[in-house]
């Protein structure tokens, strides 16, 4: 048994954070695997390749356009037609936004699905269900009297109560400062968030990054309680059903258009349900798949955290 | 509908495997039969695609409604729609057999494991029926993530070995994802037919052929060409058998077509083989890719590894016969690309199917094992003689057609190369065949047992595992049609 106290908790904070970031780099960096796969000789071959291969590379640019060359087939090409026609095919303001959720909206599902992939594969490879639950040694804190309890493999504490509360191993002290400034700030980044996602039309911004800004909030919550409080509020199902669901979102909505007797992704197709003109349809359209994006991308970031911040044990994490 | 099979031939697979990974969920049970049905009605959608390609000639699809090149589009054509067939049949199968093994290695990730199949299926037959060069990448993407988890999960060394194919990857898809912007730097566009009809003017220019070296680099990386194969045999070997028999087939055989694709369609023949004239030495890479192949195999000591350097080795064929510039060795190249889609499925599938049994696959575990499993050791004799090459299985015409087209070309090292790994073949096969049959079961202890029993995997997997034996043979019948109805169509006339 012994005690804990909260003596500077940034600073420990920010050395845990290091001995974590620097555990996990350490784990297999580039030296090692070159190491691994025979000798520093290799180094210098590689050296000598990467010099080779550089200067080529540089003789390569010679024929490039000029930096930001208006005459460039770049600009010249394609993008007159998205300058010029994007607002009267579409009546989005923003070009980008267009571009990338309608003219080449089927790439961007598919990057969607990149990210979805991401987090199954994240949850496919790590993630460790375990049964027995008394296996491993555990803190505990005393609330009423804030001493922390260290528990030893097999060791249970009294049943029922409502006195102890878990901790992490690595450093848990009372926070509450960090706790009062998280709950406060939470809120705000999400309502940012959602307004990230909705305002992709007019103003930078769109789906994936008001979908990480979302996640993000879930994962200041998990730095600054536990994990376990996190997964509490936010179970591991959820984000897989959401992470599924939004990209289902995306392509669904081009599969409706299909069902519609349009082409796949044709958002025109829509007009009839939405009751708008074809054009402002696409809008809409993009709205929606936006909304799936958003969706998808902060199922997909908060699982990813949860998988990869715990090993896959979803007990203690960073 | 059947103007809409493009899409529904991606958008099925891609929309069930979100489906899957909810039912993984709520109900486990769900899964598989969701899967199946995803993969059979895309392969319903393939076929009756090439049956349109055969009446009608190439089919265009555009996605969001927008006309290429300011939207994205699908072109369908002999060449992809051969592929899309075999895609889907090989993922298909290898599913059906693989139910149980699935259930019994991953029980709390069915689901996941049923999504990142799908979606690596997906991710493959989109990056053979697009018509543009970008949307590519992005599902060399998916396919390369998918790929990565499904290998990675194996035991052992899986993780290790997925690492050092993530990295050798990741290079190879980078190197493709800066050709592709060099094009877009030199033309503006991204559709391939459109590159096609600009570039011919940039022929002289140094991005232009930047642009090729870097997708022709990154795509060898891909396609495991030799010297850039290293990542191969360890992550196919390591792979759990349910992952390694849908990859080993799929992933280098769409990789070779992605290569075809590019040097035909988006740089013409002309610029690929009479501008650049690299033909050469990229026929004597292949060479050295075959013999080197071949030797490595055969100084494997575990089956699968015996089976990933054979990988190896065919990609070697098919390079060299596409490199080789005239009409019988591209024939033989992508006939080659098919029947060796189905031969490396067999031949996995019944690597799988022993393991499944044996637990082990050196060659101790091999002993005996006509008289426990003559139905798998069946198949895995077909599969072995179609990558000799022995007729009427099909491995015989696609290299009957490589040889030919070497012989044409006047390049006898490649046909030396190709017959030399064939007997290396028979030497590689007939060892693991003997040991097999003659050499009687003994456990682990190395007590002799009395009598082998006859000890066959369950009827789930071998039926799977029959159905692609015979198919070897029933291609094998048919390449002539093959051929002559859809590869012809498939190369561009100016090729003699």
């Amino acid at each position: 048994m012994f005690r804990r106290t909260a003596e500077k908790p940034a600073a420990q904070l920010c050395e845990k954070l290091k001995v974590e970031f620097t555990f996990h780099f350490q784990l297999f960096t580039v030296e090692d695997y070159i190491d691994l796969q025979g000798g520093k000789r290799l180094k210098t071959v590689g050296l000598l390749i990467v010099l080779v291969c550089g200067g080529l590379l540089i003789y390569g640019t010679s024929d490039f356009p000029g930096w930001g060359d208006p005459s460039s087939p770049a600009s010249n090409y394609l993008s007159p037609r998205y300058i010029e026609k994007t607002m009267e095919e579409t009546s989005v303001p923003n070009i980008v936004t267009a571009v990338l959720a309608d003219y080449r909206g089927y790439d961007t599902m598919f990057e969607t699905a990149v990210v979805f992939s991401a987090a199954i594969a994240c949850f496919f490879l790590l993630r460790v269900f375990k049964s027995d639950e008394a296996d491993e040694t555990r803190y505990y804190r005393h609330i009423p009297s804030g001493v922390t309890l260290r528990i030893e493999k097999g060791g249970r504490l009294p049943k029922g109560s409502a006195e102890f509360e878990r901790i992490d191993t690595s450093w848990v002290p009372h926070d509450l400062i960090i706790k009062a400034t998280t709950r406060l700030i939470i809120p705000f980044i999400q309502i940012f968030a959602l307004y990230v996602i909705a305002h992709g039309h007019h103003s930078p911004g769109g789906g994936f990054q008001g979908g990480v800004i979302l996640g993000a909030a879930v994962i200041l919550f998990a730095v600054t309680r536990d994990l376990r409080t996190t997964i509490q509020r936010m179970g591991e199902k959820i984000c897989a059903l959401f992470c599924a669901a939004g990209v289902f979102l995306y392509a669904g909505t081009g599969f409706l258009c299909l069902l519609l007797g349009k082409n796949y992704l044709d958002y025109s197709a829509l007009a009839g349900i939405l009751g708008v003109d074809p054009v402002t349809a696409r809008s809409h359209g993009i709205l929606v798949v936006e909304i799936g994006v958003g969706l998808s991308v902060m199922a997909a970031i908060i699982w990813i955290y949860y998988n990869l911040s715990s090993a896959g044990k979803h007990d203690e994490g960073l | 509908m059947s103007q809409n099979f493009p899409a529904l031939i991606i958008v099925v697979p891609l929309l069930s495997a979100f489906i899957i990974s909810a039912a993984g969920w709520l109900n486990k049970k769900l899964c598989f039969p969701i899967a199946v049905m995803a993969l059979g009605m895309s392969l319903y959608s393939a076929v009756g695609l090439m049956g349109m390609v055969l009446e009608s000639g190439v089919i265009e699809y555009h996605l969001g409604g927008w006309t290429p090149p300011w939207g994205i589009a699908y072109n369908v054509d002999h060449l992809n729609g051969l592929v899309l067939i075999v895609i889907f049949l090989v993922a298909l199968l290898n599913l059906i057999a693989n139910k149980r093994t699935v259930e019994e290695e991953f029980p709390e990730k069915t689901g996941a494991f049923y999504t990142l199949y799908i979606l690596f299926v997906t991710g493959l037959s989109g990056m053979v029926i697009t018509g543009d060069a970008f949307n590519l990448y992005v599902l060399l993407e998916i396919t390369s993530l998918t790929g990565y988890a499904l290998i990675g999960i194996g035991k052992d060394r899986g993780a290790l070995s997925s690492l050092n194919y993530l990295l050798m990857g990741t290079i190879g898809a980078s190197l493709y994802l800066l050709g592709i912007g060099y094009l877009y730097l030199a033309t503006g566009s991204l559709n391939m037919a459109d590159l096609a009809s600009i570039l011919p003017k940039l022929y002289e220019s140094k991005m232009v052929l930047f642009a090729y070296a870097f997708c022709l680099t990154g795509l060898f990386v891909k396609m495991a060409f030799f010297p850039l194969h290293a990542w191969l045999p360890n992550a196919y070997s390591y792979a759990p058998s349910m992952s390694s028999s849908l990859i080993a087939p799929l992933t280098t055989k769409v990789m070779i077509y992605v290569m075809i694709r590019i040097t035909l369609s988006v740089f013409t023949p002309q610029f690929s083989f009479d501008t650049l004239n690299i033909s050469g030495p990229i026929v004597w890479m292949a060479v050295i890719a075959i013999v080197t192949g071949s030797l490595l195999a055969l100084s494997q000591k575990s089956l699968k590894k015996i089976l990933a350097y054979v990988v190896v080795a065919e990609v070697g064929y098919m390079v060299g016969g596409f490199w080789l510039g005239n009409r019988a060795g591209m024939t033989g190249a992508i006939l080659h690309i098919v029947n060796d889609a189905m031969m490396t499925l067999c031949i996995f599938l019944a690597a799988g199917t022993i393991l499944y049994k044996t637990k082990g696959d050196s060659f101790d575990y091999l002993k005996g094992l006509f008289k426990k499993m003559p139905f798998s050791m069946a198949a895995f004799v077909i599969g072995a003689m179609s990558i000799i090459g022995v007729p009427p299985t099909c491995g015989f015409f696609s290299k009957w057609y490589l040889i030919s087209g070497g012989i044409a070309a006047g390049h006898y090292g490649f046909v030396a190369a190709l017959l030399f790994s064939s007997l290396v073949n028979v030497v590689l096969f007939f060892r693991i065949i003997e040991i097999c049959y003659y050499e009687p079961f003994t456990d682990h202890h190395h007590h002799e047992k009395e009598e082998t029993s006859f000890d066959e995997a369950p009827a789930g997997m071998v039926i799977p595992l029959l159905m692609a034996a015979v198919l070897l043979i029933v291609l094998g019948i048919y390449s002539g049609d093959i051929v002559t109805h859809i590869i012809e169509f498939a190369i561009p006339g100016e090729i003699t």
